[in-house]
């Protein structure tokens, strides 16, 4: 009784709160633009990701813009350039949060940048999405407004971990990383799982990316067995010099890892054509091809930036469908929501099912913030670069 | 000496009010800015006013290394690592228990301390360039180990920082905790350069020998320096980690270790505020327009070279209005002979000097081959000789820079150790030099202060803190720098910039130097080089009246006139060896000086 | 394992012995240590990178403009950063603008050429396997400059003038000898050596800005070690240089390899500060 009462006196008053709010909206809202807050790292040794992010965000911004904004309000997007550097990330929060003070922030688009950034936007009590896969950044009680629209490492970790051990049927594995805080988050988290699944975690470690010479790890990796190498590293440099490494010493066993090992840069940096057999990468099934084609989704969405003449051929596919994405999502939601407060956009994220992103499709609740599904998380054939996308790699059933 | 004379007053001039106020302006101002801040309700200046204040804690200290003592320690960014670090793995319960985080800064703060130490001790042994090297060595081994140390670290991953309870919680509260410790930083660093540690270190910098020669020893000096500079970078990383709210290596990039090296350098050497505000400048600068964010490495090295090239004094240099008064033009240096009774009022009692048999060469040529010299307190003893007959080289073995290879000197029978330089102070040993050694960006005044620096009493604790004993210390000095000065002759040359002076005058400059140590023994390389005829003259009485108050005075000179003039007793060399000793008037006809060295 | 140390050790040995000389002849000229020896490395690389592999030149012609290009930017240093230092009373000045030069150099290759690692070109088809010209190519280079050098210091006037500004500079003006134009000469001379040491040994650095602090340390050790001014103890000091590293390398791996070249480094210095070659300190009195 007592209960219901309270429930019915908060209901009440979070209606009169929400009707006030409601009735003083308008007269503020009318055109001003929404501000939205980006940190991509544009510059810096991890800017490959933010640049391809940055082609599909900016597309998707320009076209919401074009036909007429939402609800009349065009979108304001605020960029600031966090070049890879933490101690800029934090300035720039700052920045977004007090003094333009906007609705949302997208981004960071870095690991070592999201770290630092997540507690600041999270004490400013600004909604905040971003793509970064480290484990830690989401957590539902420490940071009720974080939420996040791709795989975590344990998940990209798993579906490399799986096509190694249930398809690939192999059974000692090297598992390496650059010194960077994502790499070795990943070989942190990866290793325990394979050793779960019953594999050999033969080898493993952590490699400085600017050694020019990988020959002295790698002759340890063959020494010690290793049927498999597993590099996780969004450095292409790095991964490239793997994949030399193996191929000048006539090494003939697949390398399973990091997305970026698909890269235009990574392609870039290799020494032979060959270099690029037996390599697999994460991917995410709307923009792998099957048996020749892309998903409807991903079809769709290549046309779209065929005619909007959008550059695919020296980035991969799936950044710009999350950059894409990432700013449809909030489009749709201050849309949908009604507003720019952050409880209406926390609200309606809390809800958000089977929503139909080119990249994934994004699901969250309010125990969960991580809103990307496993099994969209797959192995691409790294040496089947077309336009950005890949192939599925081979063994997988459906 | 008149003796029935009164003892002339001479008062250090104090700085007066009006001035004393201009001087606190710029200070007055920063302060109102600093506390008014939270006023502008604007929390992103308050994020960039807080790094400000971090990173000014940090190179006030760093200020001490770079500007004062000239050291190019470039890999400072190592410091900062290790505090923020030391202090979030502290304070996260990973390794130890939970620490609060004042006493994880406070622990910050002496991990600092030792590995300032152990980055600067280098610069004990090795040049300028290769110090600079060997600091960015260890700012890399830092970084490395941080991303090694895994267990401890957190190694990529990083480690969340402190946070500090109310009333300096993350906001306006810490800003506060921020700007109070800067102040505290400035204060102390601003005690430490107006006290004898501070003109000590620019002594070192800029006139190594004339600092030995005064008694300063470098190796205590720059270890002290190391150790607060390094407990303030220390603090700065504590009090950083707890900015960034999470530490990861790659936060401690090389870009930051040039921003604080530069924000000094454009400040200028040798000044607080002006460091200070350099700092501000490069950590506010890049927020003004994104573009510049990617662009300010690059700016900040293009505001160095800019520096360097057109005004290397930087901002403090821009700032010093009193030293481009122009001076009077002719300027004459009247000597007060007589007020030597004051100078030497607290006198030493010595009688004599000698050296025995002093054996030195370099390679295969004899600098000194079979040297005996004695000068007795009370005596001007003239050193003369051809170039190159060793009469240099003979004050350096006196002076403690070289040891012979034979031979030996005494001090009143008590023997004496070579190689150590800054020990002669203590014996009362003074020399001037061939060449002028001063400190250019340096007054007239602070100069002269340098040569009394042993005689203070004040540590550097309590020079830090400005402590009673300290300041009974900058009086003193000041005292007696002014009574040398005006006994030279130079007191209203006081306040000048020393390199501003004349060549003639700087060699008075070097005399008053000197007798800050009331020396029982003076040594002067060549003071007449380069002077008038009346100079000459009157340098000439002042040497006679020093030694009638008991000094002993060894010439060396080449002006045969003056040395006749003056001296008591003349000793010739000649390619090492003692040629002849004797009165002015034996070595005036003495057959073999004249044609070696007088003509006729 | 024994021949990968030995190929990529004496081969990255012989890029950082290329700059240790560079240093050197910078040195030797005006007495003045230069941070922009690892600047000169790395635009040995990029520009090589920039002039074949993307404006697409003839191995040869690309070689050849990316020499002249580091005796251009040699000169340029000099102008900018030496000379008028140089003249001032305050000699330190010269790390300063050294320094400020270099990271502006750095920063505006990082801007423009990107930071990510870009390929260089294969420069000729021979390899791979120990005997790859990446490897051999750094050190004929480094042959091919010590025999150049000593050929130019022993047998012609030039040669000779150089020698004789960096024993006495003061002498050699009164002499007669052009001073100033001798170490304009002698920084031109300094940019091509560094630039040919960036290009032969950026197919296995690659060409990116961040070779630069990179080779500025690493070929600094040499020089420290061997004693400045001493070419001999240069390369001497660089091939060891690579080799340790490259058995470090193999041994403990990368981190620690780092950490343990440092490390080295500095206790050798404190031992022996004018290096293990070096003469002790002139006269400071």
């Amino acid at each position: 009784m007592s209960i219901r009462r309270r429930q019915v006196l908060s209901g009440s008053a979070a209606g009169a709160v929400s009707l006030a709010s409601g009735l003083a909206a308008p007269a503020i809202a009318a055109n001003e633009p929404i501000k939205i807050g980006y940190l991509p790292a544009l510059t810096g040794p991890s800017s490959s990701t933010g640049i391809g992010i940055n082609r599909g965000t900016l597309l998707a911004v320009d076209e919401v813009n074009a036909s007429g904004g939402i609800n009349g309000r065009k979108i304001e997007l605020i960029v600031r350039d966090t070049q890879s550097d933490p101690t800029k990330a934090v300035n720039a929060v700052a920045e977004l949060t007090q003094r333009q003070k906007v609705s949302i922030i997208w981004g960071p688009l870095n690991s070592g940048e999201a770290l630092a950034a997540t507690p600041l936007i999270a004490r400013d009590k600004v909604p905040m999405l971003h793509p970064c896969w480290v484990d830690s950044l989401i957590d539902v009680k420490k940071y009720p407004m974080a939420f996040r629209n791709a795989p975590t490492n344990t998940q990209v970790g798993a579906a490399a971990n799986r096509y190694v051990v249930d398809i690939l049927k192999l059974k000692k594995v090297a598992v390496v990383s650059d010194t960077t805080g994502y790499g070795t988050a990943s070989v942190e988290t990866y290793v325990p799982m394979l050793k779960a699944k019953g594999a050999e975690v033969v080898y493993s470690g952590h490699i400085d990316a600017a050694n020019p010479d990988l020959k002295p790890d790698m002759l340890r990796m063959r020494d010690s067995g290793a049927q498999a190498i597993m590099p996780w590293s969004v450095n292409a440099g790095f991964l490239s010099r793997i994949l030399n490494t193996r191929g000048a010493m006539g090494w003939d066993v697949p390398v399973v890892g990091q997305t970026t090992l698909g890269s235009g840069q990574t392609k870039a940096l290799l020494e032979k054509p060959e270099n690029w057999n037996k390599v697999y990468s994460n991917n995410f099934r709307n923009v792998c091809y099957k048996d020749g084609k892309l998903s409807a989704r991903g079809q769709e969405f290549v046309e779209h930036l065929r005619k909007a003449k959008i550059e695919m051929g020296d980035t991969l596919l799936w950044w710009i469908a999350l950059g894409w994405d990432g700013a449809r999502l909030m489009a749709e939601t201050i849309k949908a929501a009604g507003g720019t407060a952050p409880e209406q956009i926390v609200g309606y994220w809390n809800k958000l099912k089977d929503w139909p992103g080119v990249y994934g499709t994004v699901t969250w609740t309010p125990e969960q913030h991580n809103g990307f599904p496993d099994e969209e998380v797959v192995m691409c054939e790294v040496n089947s670069l077309k336009d950005g996308a890949f192939n599925l790699a081979p063994g997988y059933s459906s | 000496m008149d003796a029935s004379a009164q003892p002339i007053s001479v008062r250090a001039a104090r700085p007066s009010r009006l001035a004393r106020l201009e001087a606190a302006l710029p200070w007055l101002a920063l302060a109102v800015a600093g506390i008014g801040l939270p006023l502008l309700d604007d929390s992103y200046a308050g994020v960039i006013a807080q790094r400000a204040c971090i990173y000014w804690i940090l190179c006030a200290g760093l200020n001490l290394v770079v500007g004062f003592a000239g050291q190019i320690a470039i890999g400072w960014v190592a410091l900062l690592t290790l505090g923020a670090y030391t202090t979030a793995v502290l304070t996260a319960g990973t390794v130890t228990a939970e620490w609060h985080p004042y006493l994880a800064l406070a622990a910050s703060a002496v991990f600092g301390a030792i590995f300032g130490v152990v980055v600067g001790l280098p610069a004990l042994r090795l040049r300028t360039f290769y110090f600079a090297m060997t600091t960015l060595g260890f700012a890399t081994i830092v970084t490395q180990v941080a991303l090694a140390w895994k267990s401890v670290t957190g190694g990529g991953i990083g480690t969340p920082g402190p946070v500090f309870p109310w009333p300096f919680d993350p906001g306006w509260g810490f800003y506060y905790f921020c700007l109070l410790l800067a102040a505290i930083a400035t204060w102390m660093t601003a005690n430490i350069a107006h006290s004898r540690f501070g003109r000590a270190l620019v002594a070192v910098r800029d006139a190594e020998v004339a600092a030995e020669a005064s008694g300063i020893a470098k190796p205590r000096l720059l270890v002290t320096v190391f150790l607060f500079s390094g407990a303030l970078a220390g603090v700065a990383g504590g009090l950083f980690s707890s900015l960034q709210s999470y530490i990861t290596p790659d936060a401690f990039t090389f870009d930051l270790s040039v921003l604080f090296f530069i924000a000094i350098l454009i400040g200028g050497r040798g000044s607080i505020l002006g460091p200070l505000l350099g700092t501000i400048i490069l950590t506010v600068l890049p927020e003004f327009a994104a573009p510049l964010v990617a662009w300010s490495t690059f700016l900040y090295a293009t505001l160095l070279l800019l520096i360097v090239l057109v005004i290397p004094g930087g901002i403090a240099d821009l700032l010093d209005y009193k030293n481009r008064r122009p001076l009077e033009q002719h300027r004459e240096i009247t000597p007060r002979p007589e007020l030597l009774g004051q100078v030497f009022r607290h006198g030493r009692d010595s009688r004599e000097f000698t050296l025995s048999n002093i054996a030195l060469h370099f390679g295969g040529v004899r600098a000194i081959d079979g040297l005996d010299l004695a000068v007795r307190s009370g005596e001007v003893h003239g050193l003369i000789g051809p170039n190159g007959s060793g009469k240099t080289t003979t004050l350096n073995v006196i002076s403690g820079y070289y040891a012979p290879h034979a031979g030996e000197a005494r001090l009143n029978r008590e023997p004496l150790p070579f190689l150590m330089p800054h020990r002669r102070a203590a014996y009362g040993i003074a020399r001037t030099f061939q060449t002028p050694r001063l400190i250019g960006g340096a007054s007239v005044l602070e100069n002269v202060m340098i040569g009394g620096t042993i005689d203070g009493q004040a540590t550097f604790t309590e020079s830090m803190l400005t402590l009673p004993r300290h300041r009974r210390d900058e009086a003193q000095l000041r005292e007696a720098a002014t009574l040398a000065l005006t006994t030279v002759g130079l007191e209203s040359l006081a306040g000048v910039r020393a390199d501003r002076l004349q060549h003639s005058e700087l060699r008075f400059m070097e005399i008053a130097r000197a007798l800050m140590l009331r020396p029982a023994f003076l040594l002067l390389d060549e003071p007449a080089a380069g002077l008038s005829a009346e100079e000459i003259r009157r340098l000439g009485a002042l040497i006679k009246a020093i030694s009638r108050q008991g000094a002993g005075v060894l010439l060396v000179e080449h002006h045969a006139d003056l040395i006749f003039d003056i001296c008591d007793r003349v000793t010739v060399l000649n390619l090492g060896k003692v040629l002849a000793a004797g009165t002015p008037t034996e070595i005036r006809s003495h057959r073999e000086v004249v044609s070696a060295y007088l003509g006729a | 394992m024994f021949e990968s140390i030995l190929s990529y050790g004496l081969a990255v040995g012989a890029v950082y012995a290329l700059i240790g000389i560079t240093y050197n002849v910078m040195y030797s000229a005006s007495r003045v240590f230069s941070f922009t020896a690892g600047m000169l490395g790395m635009l040995g690389g990029v520009l090589g990178a920039w002039f074949i592999a993307k404006l697409g030149l003839p191995v040869i012609v690309g070689l050849v403009l990316v020499l002249a290009c580091g005796a251009v930017i040699g000169i340029v240093t000099e102008i900018v950063t030496v000379r008028p230092v140089l003249k001032s009373i305050e000699q330190h000045l010269y790390v300063l603008s050294t320094l400020a030069f270099a990271l502006m150099v750095q920063q505006f290759t990082a801007i423009e050429w990107g930071t990510e690692a870009q390929p260089f070109p294969r420069l000729i088809p021979i390899g791979p396997g120990w005997l790859d010209q990446q490897f051999w190519l750094p050190m004929l280079a480094c042959a091919a400059t010590i025999f150049g050098l000593e050929f130019l210091y022993r047998r012609t006037l030039i040669g000779r003038a150089f020698l004789a500004i960096a024993e006495d500079s003061y002498a050699a003006r009164a002499l007669g000898l052009p001073e100033q134009r001798l170490r304009l000469a002698s920084f031109a001379l300094a940019g091509m050596i560094g630039t040919l040491a960036g290009f032969t040994g950026a197919e296995m650095l690659l060409a990116f800005f961040g070779n630069q602090s990179i080779l500025n340390f690493y070929g600094f050790v040499p020089v420290a070690l061997g004693g400045m001014g001493s070419n001999r103890g240069a390369v001497v000091g660089g091939l060891a240089l690579g080799l340790f590293q490259q058995a470090a390398n193999f041994l403990v791996g990368g981190i620690f390899a780092a950490v343990a070249v440092f490390v080295v480094f500095i206790v050798v210095l404190l031992l022996r500060p004018e290096g293990l070659g070096g003469a002790a300190a002139a006269r400071r009195v």
